[in-house]
């Protein structure tokens, strides 16, 4: 009977092995690093002074923003602009990863890694292409070379530099900085500079958090969770780095034999491609509120007509006096009946009475 | 059954041949747009069909036949009697599984090149991420292809080894095998379970596309290893418990 | 009943209160089996009464609830791999592959072996299915045989490597007459190259002619083991009188210190037309070694004034003792 018993020690031995090992990789993950001290000040100043302007790594994205899947129902909308609202909204709200190649300020590429396709972003020069490789289609974009420095915000997925400079622009007296336990990312040491509301009634952000490489000042890592929770709601981080300038011919684009390709002028706004995280200074909408409790009213119009009366639609929002309210943990939506949008991340009533007095 | 895995490389290019408008892109599997640009889209085309269904399938019935097909024969006692040794026989039915899922991949890219090769113009291959490689580096790339999705089978044939040590109805096991490789993609379709998803053996059979990426994305693949690894290694230890101890009463 | 192990003799299989249980259900119990080397040795018993379990146990294809087994000396299972590649089997039928021809599957089978050389495998495949008579049905693909064919192919992979231990469990299953001696000559001819030669059945016929021990299996016990001689010997004879006087006969006989019982009431034991038979019955008594000579319980008869008009010793057949042995559900006839 013992030997009986003993044949089963190995596939006893091998679950254990392997259970152990996925919960101690996490841990060691979140093993203990000890820089030296700094304030959130000196954070401050090694991101302002990171000179690091070549590298490739890969960037995750989370999102838990308590919506439905969009990336199921993506392509239901007809219209090519329906389209393209809904596979922004995707790139925004679903989980990705994408690798990055970074030489200089004007080489850049970003890969979208998407299952068995691929959404690129590559910027060369002056030549800026698009591709999607489920379409079969490649957007060539010509800058002019006195825009040239015009064009240094790139909308595709943000790197996490581009989304943490964003977030230290909102350092004011409404935000509390802080340093939190130094951390590791993609296997850098980092610090983790913690910003956090002071009120925490008029916004549904709890806390960002940016993990700051310890030795580049590259921001490693994007966390913003919301308002009681403790998981991130959204998450950006690097989960490999590597400081190499990338080889050059990645750089490189021609459009493949057989593919669509379309030329498009430098568009008006560089957002107007809709895959930017909501760059509100070129909005044709408005802005009121400042720091966190920041309401975008965008004017009558902007909702189409096909979304808001599409069924999903009506079964993802609540319906309100004023119109349907999309509420996530981030951020709420309220689209009035007469198709105004008003966007922030405060609370539903905040949107309410800014779409009255409006 | 390598016969019927052949043919649907076959199918996939007579029809779109024989259609008379070009496929549109996003439309159907993917990859089916460029089969007309190029052949050697054929095997990868086919290989998207048939990882969710007929590879499983037919690994399903390999794998679930390993041992229950032999004690169903009556000839696993005569191996035993030889003496054949347990551990060595279930090392043997592992790799004979692994054989043919490797044969198996190999034929429908082999077999989708061919047919490629001779009802559609054959040239350098658009990658996913836009760039362009040389037919040689294609037919490297696609046993690359082969090679993930061989590894990627791997844990499916330790489960189906496993099931098969359990019983003497070899059909029983094959069935269990495949319904369990259907039930893994169900779940990891369903959002509710996304915690169980990388636990997944199925989690990554369709990411053999990060390796048409340029450069190629190895992370994937080094992930679907250690994973298929992890269920050779659990199911192997569970087979190897079951049947050493097993009695051979068939 | 049956014969202590004598610890003299070496033993080819041996088992010590070998017991196998399926959940409630005993299908060997406390069995010892002493099998010497050089025997053939005959494995007697009814379909279901544990024979075939006893040889998995023996062979390490199933575990024992409880007991030990040892096969040419090694304990089982434990020394399987030292003990099989000497021991060849046929167990509950064959079992082949019905795609392959009989070479291919004594080839695959020959290969699965580490001890068999591979360089002489052509040979010996070859040299084994002619010495059962499948030469010419060599490359003849399995599914096409018929029952006879394929139990002869098993036979042949026993064959394959020289054995010291043959275990044969129902070898003539399926086979014709001609087919069935062909079998027994096998086996005297490989016993005679000294190979102990283990074979179950449920055949006595079959077992009478070719063994020299023989033990017989009842729902899951030993009840017999020994010599052919041994076991003839300990059946009982008996005396078969047939006369119309019964009460005399029972009291001649009862003073003669036998136990006599009337088996057929007056009338009933006719049967030669004789006009003088018709009353006639039969009385009948166990007759032990030692008791009198025949003659003279003939003669006490007719002194005590029986009418005799029938005598008879009968000497318990092999038959007669395995229905005592096993019950009457013995299927003899099969």
């Amino acid at each position: 009977m013992t030997r009986v018993y003993l044949r089963w020690v190995p596939a006893a031995v091998v679950t254990a092995v392997i259970t152990a090992g996925a919960l101690a990789v996490p841990l060691q993950a979140g093993a203990s690093v000890d820089l030296p001290d700094k304030t959130p000040q000196e954070v401050l100043e090694l991101i302002g002074d990171s000179t690091k302007d070549s590298l490739s790594g890969t960037i995750e994205q989370t999102s838990n923003l308590g919506l439905p899947d969009l990336s199921a129902g993506g392509s239901a909308g007809g219209s090519a602009g329906g389209d393209e609202a809904a596979s922004a909204l995707e790139l925004l709200t679903g989980d990705h990863t994408a690798r990055v190649y970074v030489d200089g300020h004007d080489k850049k590429r970003v890969q979208v890694m998407d299952r068995m396709a691929e959404r690129d972003l590559i910027i060369n020069g002056y030549d800026v292409w698009l591709w999607d490789s489920k379409e079969n289609t490649a957007t060539h974009v010509a800058v002019p070379p006195h825009d040239k420095g015009d064009f240094p915000k790139p909308g595709d997925t943000p790197t996490p530099a581009e989304l943490a400079e964003k977030f230290l622009e909102a350092v004011d007296p409404a935000t509390e900085v802080t340093v939190d336990d130094d951390t590791e990312v993609a296997g850098r040491t980092a610090y983790d500079l913690v910003l956090t509301p002071r009120s925490s009634e008029d916004t549904l952000v709890g806390s960002v958090s940016i993990a700051v490489d310890s030795e580049t000042g590259l921001p490693l890592r994007v966390q913003v969770t919301a308002q009681g929770e403790t998981e991130p709601a959204f998450l950006l981080e690097f989960t490999e780095l590597s400081l190499e300038t990338p080889d050059a011919d990645i750089f490189e684009f021609e459009p493949p034999p057989g593919a669509t390709v379309k030329e498009k002028e430098l568009p008006e706004h560089p957002s107007k491609d809709g895959k930017t995280d909501g760059d509100h200074d070129d909005f044709p909408g408005e802005v009121s509120g400042s720091g966190w409790d920041t309401v975008i009213e965008l004017p009558a119009g902007s909702a189409p007509a096909e979304l808001t009366e599409s069924p999903m639609f009506a079964q993802a929002t609540e319906a309100v006096d004023e119109g349907a309210v999309l509420s996530t943990t981030l951020l709420n939506i309220l689209i009035t009946d007469d198709g105004r949008v008003y966007v922030g991340s405060v609370p539903v009533e905040r949107l309410q009475s800014a779409a009255a007095g409006g | 059954m390598l016969l019927a895995l052949a043919a649907v490389p076959v199918l996939i290019a007579v029809a779109v041949r024989l259609s008379s408008s070009p496929p549109e892109p996003g439309r159907g599997p993917p990859f089916l747009d460029r089969v007309t640009q190029n052949g050697l889209f054929v095997s990868i085309t086919a290989l998207v069909v048939c990882i969710p269904l007929f590879l499983p399938l037919t690994v399903g019935v390999v794998a679930g036949d390993t041992i229950a097909g032999e004690a169903n024969l009556g000839t696993l006692r005569y191996l035993l009697v030889v003496p054949a040794g347990r551990v060595r026989l279930l090392l043997v039915k592992f790799a004979g599984a692994a054989a043919f899922c490797l044969a198996a991949t190999l034929t429908v890219v082999a077999s989708g090149a061919l047919i490629g090769a001779a009802l559609f113009p054959v040239g350098p291959v658009t990658l996913l991420s836009g760039d362009t490689i040389s037919v040689g580096e294609s037919i490297l790339r696609s046993l690359l292809v082969a090679g993930y999705v061989t590894v990627s089978l791997l844990g499916l044939s330790a489960i189906g080894l496993f099931i098969s040590t359990l019983t003497v109805v070899p059909v029983g096991a094959m069935a269990a095998t495949i319904v369990l490789s259907v039930v893994a993609q169900v779940l990891g379709a369903l959002p509710q379970f996304e915690w169980l998803h990388p636990w997944l053996f199925s989690h990554y059979w369709l990411d053999f596309a990060d390796l048409l990426r340029q450069p190629i994305a190895w992370t994937s693949f080094g992930d679907n290893a250690l994973l298929q690894a992890g269920y050779a290694a659990v199911f192997g230890a569970l087979a190897y418990g079951r049947f050493v101890t097993k009695d051979i009463l068939s | 009943m049956g014969e202590q192990p004598n610890p003299a003799v070496e033993l080819a299989i041996e088992t010590r209160g070998l017991t196998k249980r399926f959940g409630h259900q005993t299908a060997v119990n406390a069995v010892d089996l002493a099998v010497p080397r050089g025997s053939v040795f005959g494995f007697l018993g009814p379909n279901g009464s544990g024979k075939t379990t006893t040889i998995r146990l023996a062979l390490g294809l199933a575990a024992a609830t409880s007991g030990q087994v040892s096969v040419l000396g090694q304990t089982m299972p434990g020394r399987l791999k030292d003990v099989l590649p000497r021991v060849g089997a046929l167990v509950e039928g064959p079992g082949f592959y019905p795609f392959l021809s009989g070479a291919a599957n004594l080839h695959r089978l020959d290969s699965a072996d580490r001890y068999a050389p591979s360089a002489t495998r052509r040979a010996r495949v070859h040299r084994a299915l002619d010495r059962v008579g499948l030469g010419h049905a060599a490359g003849k693909k399995v599914g096409a045989y018929s029952l006879g064919m394929k139990q002869r192919l098993g036979l042949a992979n026993a064959l394959l490597m020289p054995r010291e231990l043959l275990v044969l469990d129902e070898p003539t299953n399926g086979l014709d007459p001609q087919g069935t001696r062909e079998v027994r000559n096998l086996v005297r001819s490989l016993a005679a190259e000294g190979t102990t030669v283990f074979v179950s059945s449920h055949l006595l016929a079959e077992v009478e002619q070719m063994c020299s021990h023989i033990a017989v299996m009842s729902v899951g016990s030993l009840v017999a083991q020994g010599t052919l001689d041994e076991l003839r010997r300990a059946g009982e004879s008996r005396v078969r009188v047939r006369t119309p006087d019964i009460a005399a006969a029972l009291r001649v006989l009862a003073a003669l210190g036998l136990a006599p019982e009337q088996t057929e009431p007056p009338g009933r034991a006719g049967g030669d037309g004789n006009d003088d038979s018709h009353d006639d019955g039969v009385v009948s008594a166990p007759l032990a070694p030692d008791s009198r000579p025949a003659e003279a319980i003939v003669a006490a008869l007719v002194a005590g004034g029986v009418r005799v008009r029938g005598f008879t010793v009968e000497r318990a057949s092999l038959e007669d003792r395995f229905v005592a042995l096993t019950g009457e559900g013995f299927d003899i006839a099969q």
